[in-house]
């Protein structure tokens, strides 16, 4: 038994939550209807049952009553009255004929009533139902008995009443008597009779009454348990739903937390990631121009090597043919010292340049301008560029020396790939113009090189953007140089094409940056 | 530099071309001891202005000069049919130079720093042909002005002798071949062979040949 209401709730614990709600609507629903069909029948058959009782046997009782009346009142008295001769013959019979059509009317309209049958289907049903016709056959076959009786004597009165005359009354006078009072007797039995029936249906309604009671408290009970386990269920099943929701929840929580610590650790990589990139493109820029400034250097070597051989050479050919003399010798020594500590400021020129400074220092713009341009002279040389530096006011600013020469000698580069890309070897220039604005030192940098495309120019500041052949440029200089001069010295660099005047009067398509450098303001008092 | 006679520079004048200052003048203090006049010039336009107004014999030149270019010099010297050896120097080792250097038919090429003993020897080179050249039309005026002077059938039969030397310089010939050849009487045949025996110039190795003794020459 427990095991089978086990298999059921757990067949309903089973049950998808949708199916389980329509089952608790269809129970409530199903449950109140039958309440309310219950409820309905008891109400129309305890209504049934007093209609019948008011009309079937109230009323037949009353005819009954009014039979019994007149056969006793009117038949009885008038018969007395008769005898006594209080009232003429004819007056009597008038009276007796009467009351014998009140007595048919009466006795046939009570047959009538009786015949009538109870035809309510339901409350009949649910009389046979519940109470199953317990002794209701012998007591219709009394019934008959009692009114063939009372037909039977009210013939015999009838034919009796028939034959009085004036002349024998006493004698049939007496017999009516009799007869009346027998059929007195006949109607009070009769009476009793509907009584007990009266009482026996009452009692019937009570029980359908009980039964439907207790049926209707049975089914609200069922219905109420029914719904009370229903929504536990529910509740558990919400329980149960909740508790997977929040399980749920918590393992996208976990699984979204595990995929931020990730991005984190991505995004932290990342970063870490680009700015080794950036320390590998700082050393790529920087060994780019390494590239090209040992250029530089071999070439100015170079030639001061080649004396210094020469003059090696010359006292050894010189001690041959017996021409050596202490003035040559001095003279010699003399110029090949010159040359080799010029070998020797080259060289530290190249390597403070490449050695990144790490504090400022305070220096004049000119003189930084100037190291750059000397720097690049061989390449600018070599390309026949013209190269021309206007100081309109020179000025002493406290800043990073070799950076400051690097941006120049990166824009002084660019320029030269542009003026040897585009323009005529006699008309290459580049011109360098300084002044100062406000607490500013503006350096202006032109070149006649026709300038860049409007739609390149947001771009050439960007890290590894070049319109150079591969082997040309690595795309880095100019990004390099902004990254100098807007982060290590809080200045500002800038571009635009401009037409200029830059040579004989003639206008030029020319290509300007502008850098603008802050000077450091106590550096000013102190010049 | 002690093999080769370089006293034969004396004789020479260099253009020197290099834009180098200190290069120039100390390359320049060198040379001048060696030959009779070196014009150091910086310029492509020093050098033409020099060529026009001076003789000059051999030419040194730096490829890169200063806005200009040793080889668009020389091919302008060339399209204008001047023809003088010259001597390329640079810094360079691009091939791209020396295939220029090799059309233009330059006499050396020489990578710097200048080894000066290869200069010194590289002008040898060039300039000895000239030299010799010299030293042959003089021998040649010579022996033109002695034969003219004395018994020229002795001249010409000492250069049948000589001309008619095989390998071994053995000269193979009778006196009767000789007789036929010149017009010339026996016993004067006889006594120049004899002179020559003499000092030893030409001996009689067997029958009818001679050995041309050169190095008794030197003895003379």
């Amino acid at each position: 038994m427990k095991n089978r209401f086990n298999k059921i709730l757990s067949y309903f614990d089973n049950l998808s939550f949708k199916y389980k709600t329509s089952f608790l609507v269809f129970i409530i629903a199903g449950g109140m209807i039958c309440i309310v069909i219950l409820s309905q029948i008891s109400i129309f058959t305890i209504k049934g049952d007093f209609d019948i009782l008011f009309d079937k046997r109230t009323k037949s009782l009353i005819k009954l009553e009014n039979i019994k009346d007149t056969y006793k009142v009117n038949i009885q008295d008038t018969l007395k009255d008769m005898e006594q001769e209080n009232i003429t013959y004819n007056q009597a019979k008038e009276v007796l004929q009467l009351a014998q059509q009140l007595i048919n009317k009466n006795w046939e309209s009570y047959k009538k009533e009786d015949s009538i049958k109870n035809d309510e289907f339901i409350t009949s049903f649910i009389k046979k139902f519940i109470l199953k016709d317990e002794n209701i056959d012998e007591n219709i076959i009394l019934k008959e008995n009692i009114i063939k009786n009372i037909n039977q004597k009210m013939l015999q009165i009838k034919s009796k009443l028939n034959k009085i005359n004036i002349n024998d009354k006493r004698d049939i006078l007496s017999q009516l008597n009799l007869e009346i009072n027998a059929i007195s007797i006949y109607i009070t039995s009769l009476i009793n009779y509907d009584l007990s029936i009266a009482v026996n249906e009452k009692r019937n309604t009570q029980k359908v009454f009980n039964t439907i009671i207790i049926f209707s408290i049975f089914s609200i009970f069922i219905v109420f348990l029914f719904s009370v386990i229903l929504s536990i269920i529910i509740i558990e099943n919400f329980k149960q739903l909740h508790n997977t929701l929040e399980l749920k929840v918590d393992e996208k929580t976990k699984e979204l937390t595990e995929l931020n610590n990730y991005l984190e650790t991505k995004v932290s990589k990342e970063v870490a990631q680009n700015r080794k990139k950036d320390i590998i493109m700082f050393q790529q820029a920087r060994l780019a121009s390494l590239g090209e400034m040992l250029n530089n250097i071999a070439h100015q070597w170079r030639q001061p090597l080649g004396t210094i051989t020469m003059i090696i050479q010359s006292f050894q050919i010189k001690m041959s043919l017996g021409k050596l003399t202490d003035k040559y010798v001095d003279e010699k020594v003399q110029d090949a010292l010159l040359l080799a500590n010029n070998m020797s400021n080259t060289l530290d020129d190249f390597k403070n340049f490449f050695d990144p400074d790490k504090v400022k220092s305070k220096f004049e713009i000119k003189n930084c301008i100037e190291h750059s341009i000397d720097l690049s002279k061989y390449l600018l040389t070599k390309e026949n560029i013209h190269i021309e530096l206007v100081v309109k006011d020179n000025m002493k600013i406290n800043s990073y020396y070799n950076e400051l020469s690097h941006v120049f000698l990166n824009i002084i580069s660019n320029s030269k790939d542009a003026l040897c890309s585009t323009v005529d070897k006699d008309d290459r220039i580049i011109k360098i113009i300084v002044n100062k604005y406000k607490n500013q030192a503006i350096i202006n940098m032109l070149d006649n090189g026709g300038g860049i495309p409007s739609d390149i120019i947001p771009k050439i500041f960007e890290p590894y953007y070049t319109t150079k052949y591969k082997s040309a440029g690595t795309g880095i200089g100019l990004y390099m140089s902004k990254q100098i001069i807007e982060k290590h010295m809080n200045g500002s660099i800038s571009y635009k094409n401009i037409v200029h005047k830059i040579k004989d009067n003639k206008n030029y398509n020319c290509s300007l940056f502008t850098i603008k450098i802050p000077i450091d303001s106590g550096e000013i008092n102190e010049q | 530099m002690n093999n080769k006679d370089l006293n034969i520079l004396h004789d020479f004048n260099i253009l020197y071309l290099e834009d180098d200052e200190n290069l120039l003048k100390h390359t320049t203090d060198v040379l001048e001891d060696f030959v009779n006049n070196i014009y150091a010039v910086k310029t492509v336009n020093e050098a033409l202005d020099i060529l026009l107004n001076k003789k000059v014999d051999v030419i040194v030149s730096d490829i890169l000069l200063e806005n200009e270019n040793g080889i668009d010099f020389l091919t302008h010297l060339k399209s204008k049919n001047i023809n003088i050896p010259t001597i390329l120097t640079t810094a360079h080792t691009d091939t791209k130079y020396l295939l220029d250097a090799i059309k233009l038919k330059v006499e050396n090429y020489i990578v710097k720093p200048i080894n000066i003993k290869e200069l010194l020897n590289s002008l040898h080179d060039i300039l000895l042909p000239i030299v010799q050249q010299k030293e042959l039309i003089k021998n040649n005026n010579v022996i033109k002005t002695i034969s003219a002077i004395t018994d020229s059938k002795q001249v010409e039969i000492v250069k049948f002798i000589i001309n008619n030397l095989d390998n071994e310089n053995l000269f193979i010939a009778s006196y009767t071949d000789i007789m036929e050849e010149f017009s010339i009487s026996k016993p004067t045949l006889i006594k120049l062979f004899k002179e020559l025996a003499e000092k030893n110039i030409l001996v009689k190795v067997q029958h009818k040949t001679y050995r041309f003794n050169e190095s008794s020459l030197e003895n003379l």
